[in-house]
């Protein structure tokens, strides 16, 4: 099974305490990781670390192979931000317009859409069945629908790696299921390895393979069917 | 209206105020979207400080203007990127800096070199044909940096982490629209005065923010009510022997409230009618 994720000893810190410490653990490809814990364990930390948004103050992420550090393989990963919505609200922006942004990748600032991109972009918004709202404006749309349009920008440019930070936030209970059924789906039939942070392990073991427990570090990694049988015994994870 | 256009002074004036309505909107656009709507005023203070301090030294008050604003426009974005918290209060603190820098600068100097009013409020009726070109090579700057960066700007504007992950390079797009937002409140300053350039910059975008739908309908939109707002103003101006800055500023308020309300009545337009179907449903049940 090949290393897609590979982290070696990291430690992270916003100046007061370890949130994170000498966490290592290997992500292999094809898995879809739920990453729980309580509230200031570390799980946004973690996936903003292996977004590269913040820097490892100790230890190592490589990703691909490539050190996080130096990483250029931006078309395989495929990020979706906390709660977008929320801050987008008034924004005006058409639902296509922030599909296509996710097919703008790399270092260079001169970038515009090619035909293999709008071709791209018309695929996904059949797919993820957002044809029909195309022209609507953002912060017109429901949690459940906006989730929609971030998760088909992260999933335009077809990446190999999904990184997730709480997507069902802000999303209705109805909504929330067929989010993580898709996800699933983008695991099971296009393999894409997928890191998501959630507060639901229940809903979450619906679709995940793995789970990892943050309090620092790792209280637990392992199959989520597990994770849930060692939550019920020792009931220390956050629900 | 075409009597006003007969003046030389007044067709510099229309031409100069029309490429400050397009530079204007353009720039702003990306600032009023990224909440960053008073950095143009903050700005026009620190270009105050460089003006005075340029007269102080003897320069030519646009260079030194535009060498202050472009470096303070350097320091702020430091600032904003390295700051997730309080980083308002910090670029706060730095523009009260600049304007108590310019009136030490000009407290020190009893040379003169400079005229304070042309400085905050323009001389857009005594516009020479070499400020013109200024204006309009900067326009045209404003146009080229638009239309090739337009698709990174766009997401660093609407997300700049997401961007950042996607790897691309904000640090740097930030820096040349800082640099570009300097430039441009530094060298219309002369011309439309620096009340008028930061007001060009907000009121024309949050205009077209009532009812734009897209990123490129708020652009668009912004340089449409930017170009009617200077006309108007300056007719205005023309006619009633008034300051043309003012007369400016003042229509784009006015516009910013009509266009306010006409957004309010199409959303009323546009809702369902509730009050209604809830009227209808209690009789029904009274029926029963």
């Amino acid at each position: 099974m090949k290393t897609v994720i590979e982290i070696d000893k990291l430690g992270y810190s916003y100046g007061e305490g370890w949130i994170l410490n000498d966490l290592s653990l290997q992500i292999e490809k094809g898995d879809f990781v739920a990453v729980i814990g309580p509230n200031g364990a570390g799980k946004s930390t973690l996936l903003r670390l292996l977004a590269g948004i913040l820097k490892p103050i100790q230890g190592s992420i490589a990703i691909f192979g490539q050190d996080r550090e130096h990483f250029t393989a931006w078309d395989k990963i495929g990020y979706v931000p906390q709660n977008p919505a929320r801050q987008h609200r008034a924004f005006p922006i058409s639902v296509r317009e922030v599909v296509s942004l996710g097919r703008l990748s790399g270092g260079s600032m001169f970038q515009h859409y090619s035909r293999e991109d709008k071709a791209a972009v018309d695929d996904i918004m059949e797919r993820f069945s957002l044809k029909e709202l195309a022209h609507r404006k953002i912060g017109e749309l429901s949690g459940g629908q906006q989730q929609r349009v971030y998760l088909a920008r992260a999933m335009v440019r077809s990446p190999e790696l999904l990184l997730l930070d709480e997507p069902a936030t802000g999303v209705d209970p109805d909504a929330k299921e067929e989010l993580y059924t898709m996800l699933g789906e983008i695991n099971r039939k296009q393999g894409v390895t997928i890191v998501m942070v959630s507060h639901d392990l229940e809903l979450a073991a619906k679709v995940c393979k793995n789970a990892l427990c943050l309090d620092h570090n790792i209280c637990f990694w392992g199959g989520v069917q597990q994770a849930l049988v060692h939550r019920h015994k020792h009931g220390y994870f956050y629900r | 209206m075409l009597e006003m256009f007969s003046a030389g002074f007044m067709q510099r004036a229309w031409l100069a105020g029309l490429i400050v309505a397009v530079i204007c909107p353009l720039i702003g656009s990306f600032l009023v979207l990224r909440r960053q709507s008073m950095i143009g005023d903050g700005l026009g203070h620190i270009a105050f400080a460089g003006v005075a301090g340029g007269a102080l030294l003897g320069a030519q008050p646009v260079l030194s203007a535009a060498l202050a604003t472009v470096l303070g426009a350097l320091v702020i974005e430091k600032v904003r990127s390295r700051l997730d918290t309080f980083s308002e209060m910090v670029l706060a603190i730095f523009f009260y800096s600049g304007i108590g820098l310019a009136v030490i600068f000009s407290s020190i100097n009893r040379m003169g070199g400079f005229n304070l009013s042309s400085i905050l409020f323009g001389s857009l009726m005594t516009i020479s044909a070499s400020d013109l070109w200024v204006v309009a090579v900067l326009g045209l700057f404003a146009c080229a940096f638009t239309v090739m960066f337009y698709r990174p700007l766009q997401y660093i504007t609407f997300d700049e982490t997401s961007a950042r992950v996607a790897g691309l390079p904000a640090g740097k797009l930030n820096v040349w629209l800082a640099v570009l937002t300097a430039l441009t409140v530094a060298l219309s300053m002369r011309i439309v005065g620096l009340l008028l350039v930061s007001a060009m910059m907000v009121i024309p975008v949050a205009c077209a923010l009532q009812s734009a739908y897209s990123f490129a309908g708020t652009i668009i939109g912004g340089i449409v009510y930017g170009i009617i707002t200077v006309t108007v103003g300056l007719t205005v101006s023309y006619y009633a022997d008034l300051a043309p800055g003012g007369t400016i500023v003042l229509t784009g308020t006015v516009l910013f409230i009509l266009s306010c309300l006409r957004q309010s009545f199409a959303k009323e337009e546009a809702a369902p009618p509730v009050a209604c179907c809830h009227h209808h449903e209690v009789k029904e049940h009274e029926k029963g």
